[in-house]
C-alpha cells in the first residue's frame, strides 16, 4: 500500500519518477506475486493508473491481465479489477471537450490496443466464457469490454464470436438478465455484435431476439419509454434491415402485429420529449424497413398486406391527420405511408378513401398535396409529401385515372379544391420547387399509362379573361419558352427541368401526344434553338432534356404531320444542330452529377432544394431510352444516327409493320363504330316493332269496322233489292251501278294481286343480291391472305378475326334490315288490305275517318321510311370506311350501290302501289257517295259492341 | 394464424451444390415457415435451413440449442453424403439439447435409376442412433409433408410425456398465444403476451 501511495499521491521528488516505471513494478507484482491479495491490489492499481497513463497501462500490462483473466476465475474481484482495466485502454471515451487531435490519438490507441488484444482469438472465447459468470463484477465489465472491443475491431471480433461454439447464443442471454444495467449495456454489445453482419443477425433473431426486445419496449413505456426503447430499436433496425430470412421471420412471427400499438397516439399531440420522438422516428423506421422498395418484392408485398390487415396502416394514416404531432414525425410517418402503400392495391385505395378530419372532410391526398405546393412548409415535408403521391401512382392505373379525371372538362368540380387544380396550381406558380414537384407528381399520374397520357390532352386551362382557354400541353411548352421572362423564386433551371421531364414523360410512348406537341409551330424552333446554342454550365442539363425531348419526338413520331415527319426532324436536327452535338447534348443528362444518386432509389431526398433535379422514375424512363451504358447507344440516340439508306430499309419494314397495325387499328376503330351502329339499329327496331305493335292494333280497330260496313252494306243491298223487286224498272240504273261498282272492284283487285306478286318476286331479287354480295365481300378477303408477308401472321390473323367480325356484323346489319324490310312490307300489306276490304263501305264520314286513319299510316309510314334512310345512310358510312381500308371493296361497292338502285325501284313500285290504292280509294269514296244518312248512326252503336271481337280478329 | 404449438426446426445435411454455381448456394441460414396440424391441433414450424457447406459449419452449430427438431438430410444418390452422416450426428448431439428430435431423411427418392444408398441401409443407420427415418422427394414433394409432421409428432409425444421443458423457449417450442393454460406454471413464467392471432 505504501507503495500505491508513492506512485498516487507522492510529490515528485527530483527526477519524475515515470509512469512507465511505476506501471512496470506493478505488472511485475502482479505477474509474481503469489497472494491473491496482492494481485489483487496491483490489479487496482493498475485501473486507477490505466485512464491517465492508457498508453503504459496498455502497452506494458496487457498481457499480465489477460493472464490474471485465465488463471485467477475463482475472484471475482481480481477478475473485475482486470476487465475494467482493459476497458479503459481499449474504450475510445467519446469526451466532448476533447479536441479533435486529442479524440484522433485515443482512437488511434484503442484500435491498437484492441488489435493486441485479439490477436489471438482465444482471448475472446475467454471473454465469452466470463460472461457467463453471474457475479455483477465480472459480468458488467466484461460486456463493456467486449462492446469496446466490437467498436474498434467491429468484423475481425464478429467473425471470431461467431465460430466460438454458442459465442453469439450466450451474449442473447445477457437480454434476460434480471439487472437493468447488464440488460441494457447487453443491448449496446448486441448493437454493435449485429452491425453489417447477416449471419450473426440471423443467429441473435433465431434466439428470440424479437420477442424478447418487443417485450422489453412494451415493459418500459413504448414511445414514452426511455433510453432503453431506443436502443432497443436500434437493435430491431440492425436485425431487419436487408435482411430477408430476418424480415420473414418477423413476419411469419406475427411481429408486424405488435407494432401496431406503438403508434396510438392521443388527440393532443404537444409537448412531446425529445426521447418520444426519436423512439418513435426509429418505429417508423422499422416499419419502413419491412416494406422497403429495396426488399425483396415478395416480403415487402406479403409486409404491405399485412400492415393493411392489422390495422397498422390505418394507425399511420391516422397519425398522419393528427393536431400538434412535431414536423419531423409527420415527415417521417409520410415517408412510412408512402412506402407501406407503393404498388399494393389495397393499401392505395384504402389511402384514396382517407378524409381528413376537416370540415368539410377533404381527402388526405388533397391536404397533403396543399403542403406540397406550400413554399411555408419544411422541404423534408414536401419531398415527403411528393414521395407519398409518387407511391400511391406507382402501379396504380386507378388512381392514375383519378387524379387525371380531377382535370378533366367532364368531371371537374368546381366546388372543392381536386388534386388536380393543386397540380396545376403548383405547375404555374411562382415558386420553383412548387413547379417542379407538381411536374414530376403529374409526370407519375401518367407513367406507364397510355390513357392517361391522352386523357391529359384534352385538359384545357383558363388564363386570363376574355382570353381563349390554352392546353395543358400549350401551358407546358410556353412557360418553357418563356423561360427567363419570368420572375420566379427559386431556382429557373429547376422549373424548366420539371416541365421538360413532365413533357418526356406524357409524350414518350404516346404518339398522338407527340403529335400535339409538333402541332405548336413554336415548339420545335425553341428546341433546337435550345439544343444548338453555346451555353454555360448550368445550362448543359435543360439542353440534354431538350435534346431527349425532341428524340422522344423522333422515336415516337407517327409521321402524321407533314411538316414534322421523323426524316424531316432529323434533317432538321443534322442542319441545325448536328447530329454529333445533339448525340453530345443529350449526354449531359446521365454525365450530371445528380443523376445517379436519383437512379438510386424511389425516394426524393435531396440535401438542398436546389439540388432537386432529377425524380427517380424519369431516370428509369431515360436509361430505358438512352440504356446505361454509354458505349451502348440507345434508341434515341439510335434513330438519330441511323444512315438513311438503313433508315430507309427500317422505314420500309416499319411501314408494312405500321400498316398492318394501321389495318389493325381502323378495323378496331371500324368494329367500334359499327357497335354503335347495332346498338342504334338494335333501339331503332324496338321502337319500329312498337310502333308496328301500334299499327297492328289500329289495322285490327279498321279492319272491324270494314266488317260493320260490309254488315251494312248487305244490309243495304238487300233493302235496295227489295226496292228493286217493287220498283223493277224505274231503279234499273241503281242495280247497274252497282253491278259495274263490283265488276270493277274485282278488276282492281287482281290489279293489286298482281302487283303484289311482283312484289314479291322484287323482294325474292333483293335477297338474292344481298346473297351475292355477302360472297363478294367474302371473297376479296381470301384474296388478300397470300399477298401479305408471311413474317405477319400474326397480324394477318387478327385481321382475319377482325375481318369476320366485321362480316358478322354486317350479316347482322342486312338482317336488321331484312328485319325492317319486313315490318315495312307488313304495314303496308295491312294498309293496302284494309283499303280493297272497305270497297262495300257507303260511309262518306266514316271514309273520311278511315282515310285520315290511312293517312296517319302512310305518315307513319314515312317517318319509316325517313329512318330507314338514316339507317342507310350510316351503312354507307360503315361501308365507306371499308372502302377505304380495301380498295377490293370497291367492286362490292358498286354492287350494293346496284341493289340500292333495285331497292329504289322497288320503293318506286310501291310509291306506285301507294298511287294505285289511292286512286282506289278515291273510287271507294265515289261510290260511298251514293250510301250514306242513317248507317252512320248504326255504325257507331255497333262500333262499340263489337270492341270485344275486334282483338281476336287482330 | 391461431397455433397451438411453435416448433423450431432446423435442416441440417451435406451441401447440394458441389457441381453448381455458387449463388445457388444456402449463404448461412434461410427462414422459412409452414403450418401443420397434428391431434386436430395447428401447429406453427419455423423452419431455419442450414447451409450444407463446411464453411458455414460454425455458424450452423449455432442453430443446434435453440431447435426442438432437426431434418437430417442426406442424398440417396450419393453416397457420401450417407458416409457423413455419422459426423453430422455427433456434431448435432454436441450442440443441441438433449431432447431434440432428429430425423433422418434420404432425399430424392424420386431417382431410383441414380440410387446408390439402398432404403434398408437408410433404415439401419436410423435404427441404430435411434432416429426416425424416411425417404423423400423434394421434386416430387412425395413424404415432404410426412416428414415436417412425423418430426413434429415426436416432439409432441414428448410433451405429452413431460419430457419438453416447455417454458423454456430456448428448447425451440413455443406455446400459442390461444393455448388453453392447462399448465399452472404457464402464466407466470411467461413475461410477454403473444399478439393475439394475426392476419398473416
Ligand atoms: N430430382 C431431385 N432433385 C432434387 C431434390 N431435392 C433437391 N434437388 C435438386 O438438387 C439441387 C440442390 O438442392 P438444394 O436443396 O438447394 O441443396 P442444399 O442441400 O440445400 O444445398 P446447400 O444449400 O448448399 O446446403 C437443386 O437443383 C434441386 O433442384 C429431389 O428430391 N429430387
Ligand atoms: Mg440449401
Amino acid at each position: 500500500m505504501n507503495f500505491i501511495r508513492g506512485v498516487m499521491g507522492g510529490q515528485a521528488p527530483g527526477p519524475q519518477p515515470s509512469g512507465a516505471e511505476t506501471i512496470q513494478k506493478l505488472c511485475d507484482r502482479v505477474a509474481s506475486s503469489t497472494l491473491l491479495e496482492d494481485r489483487r491490489d496491483a490489479v487496482r492499481a493498475l485501473k486507477s493508473l490505466s485512464k491517465k497513463y492508457r498508453m503504459e497501462v496498455g502497452t506494458q500490462a496487457m498481457d499480465h491481465l489477460i493472464n490474471i483473466l485465465q488463471t485467477d476465475r475463482s475472484d471475482s474481484e481480481i477478475l473485475g479489477y482486470a476487465l475494467d482495466t482493459l476497458y479503459n485502454i481499449i474504450c475510445n471515451d467519446e469526451e466532448e471537450e476533447q479536441d479533435e487531435n486529442a479524440q484522433k490519438q485515443s482512437d488511434d490507441l484503442g484500435a491498437q490496443f484492441t488489435e493486441k488484444f485479439i490477436q489471438d482469438s482465444e482471448h475472446i472465447t475467454l471473454l465469452l466464457t466470463l460472461l457467463e459468470e453471474f457475479d455483477f463484477h465480472v459480468r458488467w465489465p466484461g460486456v463493456k469490454l467486449l462492446t469496446a472491443l466490437l467498436k474498434n475491431q467491429g468484423v475481425q471480433v464478429q467473425g471470431i464470436i461467431l465460430v466460438s461454439p454458442m459465442g453469439v447464443s450466450r451474449l442473447m442471454d445477457l437480454l434476460a438478465d434480471s439487472r437493468e444495467v447488464i440488460r441494457n449495456d447487453g443491448l449496446l454489445l448486441l448493437q454493435q455484435l449485429t452491425k453489417g453482419n447477416a449471419a450473426i443477425q440471423k443467429i441473435v433473431a433465431f434466439e428470440n431476439a424479437f420477442e424478447r426486445l418487443l417485450d422489453i419496449i412494451t415493459e418500459e413505456g413504448s414511445s414514452d419509454g426511455g433510453i432503453v426503447v431506443e436502443d432497443c430499436l436500434l437493435l430491431l433496425l440492425n436485425l431487419l434491415k436487408n435482411n430477408s430470412s430476418n424480415q420473414n421471420f418477423f413476419k411469419e412471427g406475427s411481429y408486424i402485429q405488435r407494432m401496431k400499438p406503438w403508434f396510438e397516439v392521443g388527440d393532443d399531440n404537444s409537448g412531446w420529449s425529445a426521447q418520444k420522438v426519436t423512439n418513435l422516428h426509429l418505429m417508423l423506421q422499422l416499419v419502413r424497413v419491412m416494406v422497403s422498395p429495396v426488399n425483396s418484392p415478395g416480403t415487402t408485398t406479403s409486409c404491405q398486406k399485412c400492415m393493411y390487415q392489422c390495422g397498422l396502416l390505418q394507425q399511420l394514416c391516422t397519425i398522419l391527420m393528427a393536431t400538434g404531432v412535431p414536423a419531423d414525425i409527420l415527415t417521417e410517418t409520410i415517408n412510412t405511408v408512402s412506402e407501406v402503400i407503393r404498388g399494393s392495391q389495397v393499401n392505395q385505395d384504402y389511402f384514396a378513401s382517407v378524409n381528413a378530419p376537416s370540415n368539410p372532410p377533404r381527402p388526405a391526398i388533397v391536404v397533403l398535396l396543399m403542403s406540397m405546393v406550400n413554399e411555408r412548409q419544411p422541404f423534408v415535408l414536401r419531398c415527403a409529401v411528393l414521395y407519398c403521391f409518387q407511391c400511391f401512382l406507382y402501379k396504380n392505373q386507378k388512381g392514375q385515372g383519378e387524379i387525371v379525371a380531377t382535370l378533366l372538362p367532364s368531371t371537374i368540380d368546381a366546388n372543392s379544391i381536386s388534386a388536380g387544380q393543386l397540380l396545376c396550381g403548383g405547375l404555374f406558380s411562382a415558386d420553383s420547387l412548387s413547379n417542379w414537384c407538381a411536374a414530376v407528381a403529374l409526370a407519375h399520374a401518367l407513367q406507364d399509362n397510355l390513357t392517361q397520357k391522352e386523357q391529359l390532352l384534352r385538359v384545357q386551362l383558363a388564363t386570363s379573361l376574355g382570353k381563349p382557354p390554352v392546353s395543358l400541353l400549350q401551358q407546358c411548352t410556353n412557360i418553357l419558352s418563356q423561360g427567363d421572362k419570368i420572375v420566379r423564386r427559386g431556382s429557373k433551371v429547376q422549373t424548366r427541368v420539371g416541365l421538360l421531364m413532365l413533357l418526356c414523360t406524357w409524350i414518350s410512348n404516346c404518339p398522338i401526344a407527340v403529335t400535339h406537341f409538333l402541332h405548336n409551330q413554336d415548339n420545335v424552333p425553341f428546341l433546337t434553338a435550345q439544343i444548338s446554342e453555346n451555353l454555360g454550365e448550368d445550362e448543359r442539363l435543360v439542353q440534354g432534356l431538350c435534346a431527349l425531348l425532341l428524340g422522344i419526338c423522333i422515336y415516337y413520331n407517327d409521321n402524321s404531320l407533314e411538316n414534322y415527319t421523323k426524316e424531316k426532324l432529323k434533317q432538321l436536327i443534322e442542319k441545325r444542330i448536328g447530329k454529333e452535338n445533339f448525340v453530345e447534348k443529350l449526354g449531359f443528362i446521365t454525365k450530371h452529377e445528380l443523376y445517379s444518386r436519383a437512379a438510386l432509389k424511389p425516394q426524393p431526398v435531396f440535401p438542398s432544394p436546389e439540388q432537386m433535379l432529377f425524380d427517380h422514375e424519369f431516370t428509369k424512363l431515360v436509361k430505358e431510352l438512352e440504356g446505361q451504358h454509354r458505349l451502348c447507344d440507345g434508341v434515341i440516340t439510335k434513330a438519330v444516327h441511323k444512315s438513311s439508306e438503313e433508315d430507309k430499309k427500317e422505314e420500309e419494314v416499319k411501314k408494312t409493320l405500321e400498316q398492318h397495325d394501321n389495318i389493325v387499328t381502323q378495323y378496331k376503330e371500324l368494329i367500334r363504330e359499327q357497335d354503335a351502329q347495332i346498338q342504334e339499329l338494335k333501339e331503332q327496331v324496338a321502337s319500329m316493332s312498337s310502333q308496328n305493335e301500334q299499327m297492328q292494333t289500329t289495322i285490327t280497330q279498321q279492319l272491324s269496322q270494314i266488317q260493320q260496313h260490309k254488315d251494312q252494306y248487305n244490309i243495304l243491298k238487300l233493302k235496295l233489292g227489295k226496292e228493286n223487286q217493287t220498283q223493277s224498272n224505274s231503279q234499273g240504273d241503281g242495280s247497274q251501278v252497282n253491278g259495274l261498282q263490283t265488276e270493277e272492284l274485282s278488276q282492281l283487285r287482281e290489279e293489286l294481286e298482281e302487283l303484289r306478286r311482283q312484289h314479291t318476286l322484287l323482294q325474292t331479287q333483293v335477297g338474292e343480291k344481298d346473297v351475292l354480295i355477302n360472297t363478294l365481300r367474302s371473297s376479296p378477303q381470301m384474296a388478300e391472305g397470300p399477298s401479305a408477308g408471311s413474317d405477319n401472321t400474326e397480324l394477318l390473323q387478327e385481321l382475319e378475326v377482325l375481318k369476320s367480325q366485321v362480316q358478322s356484323q354486317s350479316s347482322e346489319i342486312s338482317q336488321l334490315k331484312a328485319e325492317r324490310q319486313e315490318l315495312l312490307k307488313r304495314a303496308e300489306a295491312r294498309s293496302a288490305d284494309t283499303v280493297p276490304t272497305s270497297d262495300s263501305s257507303s260511309d262518306a264520314s266514316k271514309m273520311a275517318d278511315l282515310e285520315s286513319r290511312l293517312t296517319a299510316q302512310t305518315s307513319e309510314k314515312e317517318k319509316l321510311e325517313e329512318s330507314r334512310a338514316q339507317l342507310e345512310q350510316q351503312l354507307d358510312s360503315a361501308k365507306s370506311t371499308v372502302a377505304i381500308l380495301q380498295t377490293e371493296k370497291e367492286k362490292l361497292q358498286t354492287e350494293v350501290q346496284e341493289s340500292k338502285k333495285e331497292q329504289d325501284d322497288l320503293l318506286m313500285l310501291l310509291a306506285d302501289q301507294d298511287q294505285k290504292i289511292h286512286s282506289l280509294k278515291k273510287r271507294l269514296k265515289d261510290l260511298g257517295q251514293t250510301v250514306e244518312d242513317e248507317d252512320d248512326l248504326d255504325a257507331r252503336d255497333q262500333t262499340s259492341d263489337d270492341d270485344d271481337e275486334d282483338e281476336d280478329e287482330g | 394464424m391461431a397455433y397451438a404449438y411453435l416448433f423450431k426446426y432446423i435442416i441440417i445435411g451435406d451441401t447440394d451444390k458441389r457441381f453448381q454455381p455458387v449463388h445457388d448456394l444456402t449463404i448461412g441460414v434461410e427462414f422459412g415457415a409452414r403450418m401443420i396440424t397434428i391431434d386436430g391441433k395447428q401447429i406453427k414450424l419455423q423452419i431455419w435451413d442450414t447451409a450444407g457447406q463446411e464453411s458455414f459449419r460454425s455458424i450452423t452449430r449455432s442453430y443446434y440449442r435453440g431447435a426442438a427438431g432437426a431434418l437430417l438430410v442426406y442424398d440417396i444418390t450419393r453416397r457420401d453424403t450417407f458416409n457423413h452422416l455419422t459426423t453430422w450426428l455427433e456434431d448435432a448431439r454436441q450442440h443441441s439439447n438433449s431432447n431434440m428430435v432428429i430425423m433422418l431423411i434420404g432425399n430424392k427418392s424420386d431417382l431410383e435409376s441414380r440410387r446408390e444408398v439402398k432404403k434398408e441401409e437408410g433404415e439401419a443407420f436410423a435404427r441404430e442412433h435411434g432416429l426416425v427415418f424416411m425417404e423423400t422427394s423434394a421434386k416430387t414433394a412425395t413424404n415432404v409433408e410426412e416428414a415436417f409432421i412425423n418430426t413434429a409428432k415426436d416432439i409432441y409425444e414428448k410433451i405429452q410425456e413431460g419430457v419438453f421443458d416447455i417454458n423454456n423457449e430456448a428448447n425451440g417450442i413455443k406455446i400459442g398465444p390461444q393455448h388453453p393454460t392447462t399448465n399452472s406454471t404457464l402464466s407466470s413464467s411467461q413475461g410477454g403476451h403473444q399478439a393475439g392471432g394475426g392476419c398473416c
